[in-house]
């Protein structure tokens, strides 16, 4: 991973120098971006993760089990994400970190991590603390 | 059953949670409906409504999940939680210092407990404005029954007095004094249910079941299908449920057989008041009874 990130800055300092900073840092974005989604993409391999979705500014990175809950399920963290941050701000929560939404069948873990949108979907006795570690670090 | 019960007890129950973890800055109990059942002193009810309306479009969304049933949102300050308790929604807000296993613990054992105290106290059936119990409380202060009539019926009002630990003292004498959540608990519904006899008048109680001597009505002279039922305990129900028609009785012998049938009142007036039942001898046959035993009636009410 380390490797990688080292590999990109010599990329981008090659490219685009110091003059061209903003591209250089959506270049970076866009690495972090892909990293996350490759750690989003081992975690589903677990059979409790039922899969995820990565938005980032432009693109969004999906993997699902259940393809055909694509629409359902991107609404569902859609509105989470905008009514948690609404409720966190009635509150002062400071900073927004993670909504987790629960439901019969399963739990849905939401956060923002540098810029991108992570949602998670897992089956309810999977520990989400766990699984928001693991992607965070 | 009102949810001025259910205010009553939560309310107490919500200062008492945030007496108990002050890092709880905030906790409300809402319904279904969006209407907000208890919250402590420093929420507001402006502040309570965005967070509804807010959590009302995320529910909207999640039938995916199987149905909501708890939202966490973490914050850098702190975090809030609601979650779906017994037909309810509880928001608790905490800092960011707040033992969050405890509170959790608390809540989500303590809340559903107090709920079920109050179903307890009061049948769930008697939920969402469904009729009270003045009627039943009207039928206990009777000391004076049928001699033949056991007081089945009420049983779960003996077992209500019982629970409050003043079965001696009248509404006015119950102490106001508040000890514990359990105590204001049941003072609250004592409350409540003068509250519903006074503005509601007789409502629907339990159906009464009576003891009754079986008469034989011989084989030609009635249908086989209809028992015949000393009038005045005809009159009793209809005392107890007004204009509502009942239809049928449900008879039940003591060796367990039960059979549903349709009665009418008994027309010999040498019957009257004794607490008799005619019942057909094919009825009899069916429920392994006859002249001179006991059975047990009561009204099929719906």
């Amino acid at each position: 991973m380390a490797k990688k990130k080292k590999s990109m800055s010599e990329t981008a300092d090659i490219v685009f120098a110091e003059e061209s900073a903003p591209i250089v840092e959506a270049v970076e974005e866009k690495q972090v971006s892909q990293d996350l989604a490759t750690r989003l993409s081992k975690m589903c391999e677990r059979p409790e993760v039922l899969g995820f979705i990565l938005r980032d500014a432009t693109t969004a990175t999906i993997n699902l089990k259940e393809p055909e809950k694509i629409v359902d399920y991107a609404l569902l963290t859609s509105q989470a994400l905008e009514s948690s941050q609404e409720i966190s701000q009635i509150f002062n929560l400071g900073d927004f970190e993670s909504t987790l939404i629960e439901g019969k069948n399963m739990k849905t873990l939401c956060f923002v991590l540098d810029e991108n949108r992570v949602n998670i979907f897992m089956e309810k006795d999977l520990d989400h603390a766990d699984i928001l570690n693991i992607v965070r670090q | 059953m009102s949810n001025q019960v259910y205010a009553f007890a939560l309310d107490s129950t919500l200062r008492e949670i945030k007496h108990v973890c002050p890092d709880v800055t905030s906790i409300f109990v809402f319904e279904e409906n969006a209407q907000t059942i208890a919250k402590d002193d420093d929420t507001t009810q402006e502040t309570i409504s965005k967070t509804v309306d807010a959590f009302q479009t995320i529910k909207a969304k999640s039938e995916t999940a199987g149905g909501l049933e708890a939202v966490t949102i973490q914050g850098s300050e702190g975090r809030v939680s609601i979650a779906s308790i017994n037909n309810f929604y509880l928001a608790t807000v905490t800092s960011k210092e707040a033992d969050e296993k405890f509170v959790d613990s608390l809540t989500r054992i303590l809340i559903p407990t107090v709920v079920k105290l109050v179903d307890q106290i009061q049948p769930a059936r008697r939920r969402s404005g469904e009729p009270t119990m003045a009627a039943e409380l009207e039928l206990a202060e009777e000391s004076i029954q049928e001699p033949i009539q056991e007081p089945v019926e009420y049983a779960y009002q003996e077992e209500a007095v019982e629970e409050t630990e003043y079965p001696e003292q009248s509404e006015e004498e119950m102490p106001t004094v508040e000890e514990t959540v359990a105590e204001e608990l049941v003072e609250s519904v004592k409350e409540v249910q003068a509250d519903n006899f006074e503005e509601n008048g007789l409502v629907l109680p339990e159906p009464p079941v009576t003891q009754v001597i079986v008469e034989s009505l011989g084989r030609l002279q009635f249908k086989s299908d209809t028992v015949r039922i000393d009038n005045s305990i005809i009159e009793q129900w209809k005392d107890l449920y007004g204009d509502r028609i009942i239809e049928e009785v449900e008879l039940d012998a003591l060796n367990g057989k039960t059979i549903r049938c349709k009665f009418s009142p008994i027309k010999d007036s040498k019957y009257q008041g004794k607490g008799v039942i005619q019942i057909p001898d094919k009825i009899q046959a069916a429920m392994e009874t006859s002249k001179g035993k006991l059975v047990m009636v009561k009204p099929v009410v719906e």
